[in-house]
């Protein structure tokens, strides 16, 4: 594992100005090293999908500085950026959002044919990364004919076909079964591993980030607390839980009952 | 909240997805009032013009309503698929059948009853805006504006029985009977597969094969064509949309080198969802568009006709004598004190015209005397006629003829004078209307002229007298001799005089063709109006598709550029390709057109076939703009 970091949020506040004036982030600073696998945790509001938003380079933030890979996406005008997006990151979602009107093939490919490459590569490539998570038998269902576990590594194969340096998620396992998402997770761990491609997750689900080698807890968009990953998982998932359970604000609410 | 308050609010809160056909129904309905205060007008006096006017305003009544009809019904279909997850809830919370098709009627009628009142609103306001155009085209007299029943009455009838019609069948759209499949049902997860190949090459070759007969029909087959053709073609056009350009994307997506290259498998698999939802929309937008476009292309070409009148009557106003006219110093004194009245510059020939038989051919011929010819070839600052003794030219009653008869030697006794005469060529110069002296008609050297003339019997082979006003600002004599066209009127059959007014006819043949462009074109307006609000409405309706999938294109890296490029692929084909097939169509039609038209009028309808499908194009661009700027601006909102 390299020591480098590869992304670097420093100081970073992130204000909504609509209707209502909303603060997502304060003063928060994150920075993940080349390989390693982070996770983001918090109750809901708490601005972790802000965070990825930012770290996607999807949204700016409203002061402080953001380096990915070396590069300041502030600096880049809309084309590079969407560009510089296109070639750094892989990214994976809850609404697992594959377009409905293509097969799980095309949806795979499409981030190469943006990038105009040769059709017998991204078929090569398809079916390597096809064969890897083991969906080389569904490529020409459409995703309304899929079950979850599928549709989530269809995704996945979807952010991984342009070898990406990062692999973004945003609740990767939300609207999985328990067992669809050890397989998710068990696979991203081994991609993390094998690859050595840097993760960042954002999600709600203790034992999924039990999966990660670093935990980060966020509340009220400002720093909460780091776990780091220890031998046993186990323990780490214990740790974790126990975190949450002064993050919740849970035992707030039960006095009221 | 009542369930009639439910109701309204249901069409307010949905305000911005009912814009569209809100604003559709209103245009339609403000024209069709616009057409109905023309049709009732009651200061057209012209009898023949209100004809025109009536049975123009109330053809294009009828397809107005047709169409919108039609329009209403899709958009009306369309719409309530969109909001088939609402009414799964509805449904869900114990809503019964009978219910839902009673808050589907209110809304219905709701709509309905605004648009006939805004529309009716702002026909009336913009009334007399309209009889200003009107008259400013048609050169009508002042057309002042009136109030008067009828034309609220037929439009509001005729909307009202619409809207009611629409408000009772479009309930049947909705599938009551699952629940949960209304709720969960993703409008865009329909397959898009199932599509015949068979019928996709027979819409193919019909296509092609109707083209053909198009392009190379000749004057016999043109008839036997024109019965055959529109209905292979319809058919051919139904077929093109629902299963050859499905067919044509299948072949694309099997090709991967042209599928997956760039933005292509985005905007393919795109085209095919479009398709699927709106091949009919599409057919019958094509074949609208064909009718609008050949409708005001004949109509400017009849403008354009009615623009070379000029040609075909090089004269002013011509008025011919029988033997025995007793009002022939009458009306042609009082044609002269008008024309000086209304001090418009003429010269006036008198030609009197024989009549003798030729010993060759036993044809009756008629003659003009060459000095009368001269004097009016001097007027037009044409070339002069120069005959000796025994000579004579053709008059030809046509250009055609003229042609014809250019190298004609004819030698000839006219008979019962007994003068013989050598008949060489024909006087090419074009002074007369066409066939004015009849097809077998020759000028006469003065002096075998006077022997005709001179004769005893003299006066059996007088035929009439001719009198030719050239008036080189001819439009101008529209308003003389109304008076002689009176007395014309009632014994038009054996009447002993015919008195032609090339300027009045024309001011009449201009004005109905006016009218009747005027008409079409406000008719193509709707129509293409109404073909784009529901292209804009169907996006509408999917938008939140568009903006997920938006969402993920930019997270995906896909620039402004990029996205503006997949936009316009998805929106372009839309525009433009029915309405190229509808240009392609009307392109050969006017083809075939042109066979019959060519013949009739010896003119070419190319140039105004072309500022018709130009002007088309350049509203169709300019609204194609309008709607991609409005969707994109819907597209790139943030998420909700």
């Amino acid at each position: 594992m390299n020591d480098r970091p590869i992304i670097e949020l420093t100081n970073i506040t992130k204000i909504y100005e609509s209707k209502v004036m909303h603060r997502a982030l304060t003063q928060l600073d994150f920075s993940a090293k080349e390989g390693e696998f982070v996770a983001i945790m918090g109750p809901s509001g708490s601005g972790k999908t802000t965070l990825l938003n930012i770290i996607s380079t999807v949204d700016m933030p409203t002061s402080g500085s953001v380096v990915i890979n070396g590069v300041e996406p502030e600096t880049l005008s809309d084309d590079d950026l969407a560009k510089f997006r296109r070639q750094h990151f892989g990214f994976v979602f809850q609404e697992i959002n594959l377009l409905q009107m293509l097969t799980v093939e095309e949806n795979i490919v499409l981030p190469l044919t943006l990038e105009g490459a040769p059709v017998h590569e991204m078929q090569a490539r398809v079916q390597k990364v096809a064969e890897a998570l083991s969906i080389d038998d569904i490529l020409n269902r459409r995703p309304n004919e899929l079950s979850g576990g599928q549709a989530q590594r269809t995704a996945i194969a979807r952010a991984l076909i342009h070898q990406p340096k990062l692999i973004l998620a945003d609740e990767p396992t939300g609207n999985l079964d328990s067992k669809s998402a050890r397989d998710v997770l068990e696979l991203l761990t081994t991609i993390n591993e094998r690859e050595g491609t840097t993760m960042v997750m954002v999600t709600h689900d203790p034992i999924a980030a039990s999966y990660c080698d670093r935990v980060l807890f966020i509340k009220d968009g400002e720093f909460f607390n780091e776990l780091y990953r220890d031998e046993h998982r186990q323990t780490f998932f214990q740790r974790i839980l126990n975190v949450l359970s002064l993050l919740g604000g849970n035992v707030h609410d039960l006095r009221h009952m | 909240m009542t369930f009639r308050q439910f109701a309204y609010n249901n069409v307010v809160r949905n305000r911005r997805v009912y814009a569209a056909f809100f604003m559709a129904s209103v245009f339609s309905v403000a024209v069709f009032f616009l057409y109905s205060m023309l049709l009732f007008h009651p200061s057209i006096e012209d009898r023949f013009l209100q004809e025109i006017a009536f049975v123009g305003m109330g053809f294009a009544e009828v397809t107005l309503y047709v169409f919108t009809l039609f329009f209403l019904f899709y958009s009306m279909r369309a719409f309530l698929q969109a909001r088939s997850k609402e009414f799964g809830i509805l449904i869900h919370l114990g809503m019964a059948k009978r219910q839902l098709q009673r808050l589907i009627f209110l809304e219905t009628m709701l709509i309905g009853a605004a648009a006939i009142g805004v529309g009716t609103f702002f026909g009336f306001l913009f009334s007399k805006f309209f009889f200003m155009i009107v008259r400013e085209i048609v050169r009508l007299p002042a057309l002042p504006l009136y109030i008067a029943w009828e034309p609220f009455a037929l439009t509001v009838g005729a909307f009202l029985s619409l809207f009611i019609i629409i408000a009772l069948i479009a309930p049947i759209f909705i599938r009551t009977d699952e629940v949960n499949t209304l709720i969960h049902e993703d409008a865009d997860s329909e397959h898009t597969d199932d599509f015949s190949p068979v019928r996709g090459y027979l819409g193919l070759f019909l296509l092609i094969g109707s083209y053909v007969f198009a392009a190379t029909t000749k004057d016999s087959a043109v008839i036997g064509l024109i019965i055959v053709l529109p209905p292979i073609a319809l058919l051919a056009t139904y077929l093109f949309f629902t299963d050859t350009l499905p067919l044509a994307l299948q072949w694309i997506r099997k090709h991967k080198w042209i599928y997956w290259r760039r933005l292509n498998l985005l905007s393919v698999t795109e085209g095919i969802v479009r398709l699927k939802e709106n091949a009919r929309m599409f057919f019958l937008v094509t074949i609208v568009s064909t009718v609008a476009f050949m409708s005001v292309g004949v109509l400017a070409s009849l403008t354009s006709f009615a623009s070379q009148y000029r040609e075909v009557n090089p004269l002013g106003m011509t008025y011919k004598s029988a033997p025995g006219n007793p009002d022939e110093a009458r009306h042609i004194n009082g044609l002269i004190a008008e024309l000086g009245k209304e001090e418009i510059d003429y010269d006036l020939v008198r030609f009197t015209v024989m009549e003798q038989q030729s010993s060759t051919t036993a044809h009756r011929v008629t003659i003009l005397k060459a000095s009368d010819m001269n004097e009016l070839a001097m007027s037009f600052n044409a070339s002069e006629v120069a005959l000796s003794e025994g000579e004579a030219v053709f008059l030809p009653a046509s250009q055609a003829a003229a042609r014809k008869l250019k190298n004609t030697v004819v030698q000839t006794v006219l008979e019962p004078s007994d003068v013989p005469v050598i008949i060489r060529g024909a006087y090419m110069e074009n002074l007369f209307p066409a066939g004015a002296h009849g097809t077998n008609a020759i000028i006469l050297n003065d002096i075998d002229f006077e022997k005709i003339v001179q004769r005893p019997n003299a006066k059996e082979a007088f035929a009439y007298t001719y009198y030719a006003f050239y008036v080189s600002e001819w439009q101008a004599t529209k308003e003389v001799g109304r008076s002689i066209e009176r007395d014309l009127m009632p014994l038009s059959v054996s009447s002993s005089f015919r008195y032609d007014n090339p300027g009045a006819s024309y001011s009449i043949l201009r004005m109905t063709f006016s009218l009747l462009l005027f008409i079409g074109l406000l008719l193509a307006g709707v129509l293409f109006l109404a073909a784009g609000s529901f292209i804009y409405f169907r996006l509408y309706t999917s938008l939140d598709r568009g903006r997920a999938e938006y969402d993920v294109l930019r997270r995906l890296g896909v620039t402004n550029k990029e996205f503006k490029k997949i936009v316009n692929r998805q929106l372009m084909p839309q525009f433009f390709f029915p309405w190229g097939v509808a240009l392609l169509h009307s392109a050969f039609a006017f083809m075939s057109l042109q066979v019959i038209w060519g013949a009739l009028a010896e003119i070419s309808i190319r140039k105004e076939m072309l500022l018709v499908l130009g002007g088309f194009t350049l509203l169709q661009l300019v609204y194609f703009y309008l709607i991609r700027w409005r969707y994109l601006a819907h597209v790139r909102a943030p998420l909700s």
